[in-house]
């Protein structure tokens, strides 16, 4: 084999825990390969509320999981400045909650080390003015909302940048054994269209809640329990701060404000293996999302709905508990040299967005105590890119630099706003400076690339505005012009199936005109 | 004031009708909400003598009797109304507000007209965004005369015409339709 397939370590999967794990092993000097099957965080990773825990949810079921929320948020506040946005958050109790809850709820916080602070219900609506204006009772905690796209993003570039290969696009086949070890992968390169070697003597599998498949490949068994969660996003950002309901977890009980955004969630359902890769939104769950939203902020009930999207939890069945009824949220890392006598391969699942540095530190120390490495984990205190502390020059800056710059931090330096200053996509302020540079340093190869790392056609339109633009943009800088009809029908495919759970009112008014301007048009050309 | 024809909506087919019974003599008022295309024939109208309320809207009407009598509009207010013989609804269908869609149901707003629609709102899309989504097919029920119906009982000088009629429309023979029915 040629000596470029031979790694120290494989990782499988491009969720946020792979990219975490991709980094750190790449900061601790070893040589990494990353094989994601779709495009980064097109699991769980990409599908979910966008919240970075204080803990506080978790205080009162899972003391262990809050503790552990509350560190890791204070540190992913400091690497990753550029993906948080500093919001705080309450949890409030309304008139048909028990109050005596959340006297338990802000003890048990304190005890996990959360700094929640009761506060007056009149000052709760001074703070947050959407909040449901009937509630009893507040409490303040350290909520924030991170954008995940970009959480993962910044830590594939910088294990990109120690040298590690990011390879998205490309699906493990099998993987390769040797008397009874792992050795390596065998994968599609679903782009270049050829199957491939590689080889390494650790392989991690990270690939969430595909995980079992790939277990599976090794003669593991990995029993997971997908549970859907369905979401639902607002046309604009009607809460400041991150609204929780002050009660026993719920379904649709956290309103999180991102960008020009706010986001109600989630359900949760069991669904079956098969189903998860086209899961789909049910008129019931918009229904029990919207309402218990309104319970939040009943400024939602007069806002225009964007869409309805679901991701898949990647729960775990209990090793201990063969019925598979009781699972973790906690980190689930199995060595399957002692579990399963399967040298060479580990898998990482469970846990949240949240914790994932935690995973990815977790496993690359199993990673480097396998491989005989002695290094220590950096990722507690190294930045990642763009969140390095950076000053802009004296001078005037646009709104779309500041717009690119509240996504890149420091990276946005390296965008040619000189020649390419034109902004495509007007609600997020996309310019073509930024869809450059996306093309050249973040590996886009096709709009839903490009929207997951900057944001383009996430706001109001929905691309009905500015789609083509964007379309010939992003094909002119991958010098494919006759890709553009293709990324168009492409793109506005994937924000239909969006659309469509939410079809009526001001949702239904913008799919009549983005069919008229879009739908049309295509038709009319092909 | 009183008119031969009230036509509600400004757009490609509120304008074209209005045109075209001008020209056969019929005095005509047009109340536009202002979402204006077919700006030539709004200006011919005009230069033929017709009245075009723009920016304004159509609150409601007063049906007696299977007919109505006449119509409201929020610029005009409480006092003056808009009487005729004919009326012919133009509103198109959602983003133009001629029809308003719910979490629960699809409506008329002006005169709560008959709608045709799916009564189970995952049959309004389909998956496919580039095939021809079921709800672009809503729309009112008319007679063979184009008039509408309210609770199932037809309106005897009320028409729909353009976007608003449920099923595959022509814009133009919609049109041309109601106006030889009203000349």
């Amino acid at each position: 084999m040629a000596e470029s397939s031979s790694f120290d370590v494989i990782i499988i999967g491009g969720g946020i825990t792979g990219v975490g794990t991709a980094r750190d092993c790449a900061l601790r000097g070893l040589k990494v390969l990353l094989l994601e099957k779709a495009d980064l965080t097109n699991g769980a990773s990409g599908r979910n509320h966008g919240l970075l825990h204080s803990g506080a949810r978790y205080a009162v079921t899972d003391m262990e999981s809050a503790a552990e929320c509350i560190r890791e948020n204070r540190i992913i506040r400091q690497i990753a400045s550029n993906c948080v946005e500093q919001t705080e958050g309450l949890f409030i109790t309304l008139p048909q909650d028990d109050l005596q809850y959340q006297a338990l709820f802000v003890e048990r916080c304190r005890e996990a080390g959360i700094d929640a602070r009761e506060i007056d219900p009149a000052m709760a609506r001074a703070m947050e003015p959407s909040v449901n204006p009937s509630l009893i009772g507040a409490v303040k905690v350290p909520d924030a909302s991170v954008d995940p796209f970009r959480l993962a993003s910044a830590n594939a570039l910088d294990a990109a940048n120690h040298g590690a290969q990011i390879r998205t696009y490309c699906e493990v086949l099998s993987l390769l054994k040797d008397s009874g070890a792992v050795v390596g992968v065998r994968y599609f390169d679903r782009k270049k269209k050829e199957t491939l070697c590689a080889y390494a003597p650790v392989t991690v599998n990270a690939a969430g809640i595909w995980g079992q498949t790939i277990a599976a490949m090794a003669g593991c068994e990995i029993k997971m329990l997908p549970a859907k969660g369905s979401l639902l996003v607002f046309g604009h950002r009607v809460n400041k701060m991150v609204i929780n309901r002050c009660r026993k977890p719920s379904n649709a009980d956290i309103l999180v404000p991102g960008d020009v955004v706010c986001v109600i969630g989630t359900t949760s359902d069991k669904v079956g293996l098969d189903e998860c890769d086209n899961i789909k939104v049910t008129p019931a769950e918009v229904e029990l999302l919207l309402r218990e939203g309104c319970s939040l902020a009943p400024e939602l009930e007069n806002t225009r709905i964007l869409r309805a999207y679901a991701g898949v939890r990647p729960l775990v069945a209990s090793d201990d508990d063969p019925t598979g009824r009781s699972t973790s949220r906690g980190i689930v890392l199995l060595d399957h040299e002692t579990r399963d006598g399967v040298p060479g391969f580990i898998s990482i699942t469970g846990g949240k967005l949240t914790s994932y540095r935690l995973m990815a530190e977790q496993t690359a120390n199993l990673v480097c105590r396998k491989l005989g490495v002695n290094r220590k984990c950096l990722t507690a205190t190294e930045p990642l890119p763009g969140s390095e502390k950076h000053s802009n020059p004296d001078r005037e800056l646009s709104i779309a630099f500041k717009a690119a710059e509240g996504r890149h931090g420091s990276l946005t330096g390296k965008m040619d706003f000189s020649q390419k200053s034109e902004v495509l996509c007007e609600c997020e302020h996309v310019t073509r400076a930024e869809i450059a540079y996306a093309v050249k340093t973040l590996g886009v190869r096709n709009m839903i690339d490009l929207r997951r790392r900057t944001r383009v056609g996430m706001g109001t339109c929905q691309g009905s505005f500015c789609i083509k633009k964007v379309a010939e943009a992003l094909a002119c800088e991958l010098g494919c012009p006759e890709m553009e009809q293709e990324f168009i029908r492409e793109y506005v495919q994937e924000r239909w199936k969006g659309m469509t759970p939410v079809c009526w009112g001001d949702s239904l008014r913008e799919a009549e005109y983005m069919r008229k301007q879009i739908g049309r048009n295509i038709n009319d050309e092909i | 004031m009183k008119f031969d024809v009230v036509i509600i909506g400004g757009g490609k087919s509120g304008t074209l009708a209005a045109y075209k019974l001008a020209r056969a003599g019929k005095r005509c008022a047009v109340v536009s909400a202002g979402h204006c295309l077919g700006k030539t024939f709004r200006r011919e109208f005009i230069a033929l003598g017709g009245t075009f309320l723009n920016g304004d809207r159509v609150t409601g009407g007063n049906v007696e009797g299977g007919r109505v009598q006449y119509v409201r509009t929020e610029n005009l207010g409480e006092n003056t109304v808009l009487e005729a013989g004919h009326f012919i609804l133009c509103t198109g269908k959602f983003f133009s507000r001629g029809l308003i869609s719910t979490i629960a149901n699809i409506y008329e707003p002006v005169f709560g007209c008959d709608v045709l629609y799916a009564q189970d709102r995952s049959e309004w899309t389909v998956d496919d965004f580039f095939a021809k989504q079921p709800f672009e097919n809503f729309g009112l029920r008319v007679d063979d005369s184009s008039r509408v119906y309210v609770g199932g009982n037809v309106i005897s000088n009320l028409y729909a015409a353009g976007e608003i009629l449920a099923g595959e429309v022509d814009i133009e023979q919609s049109v041309e339709k109601v106006c030889r029915n009203i000349i």
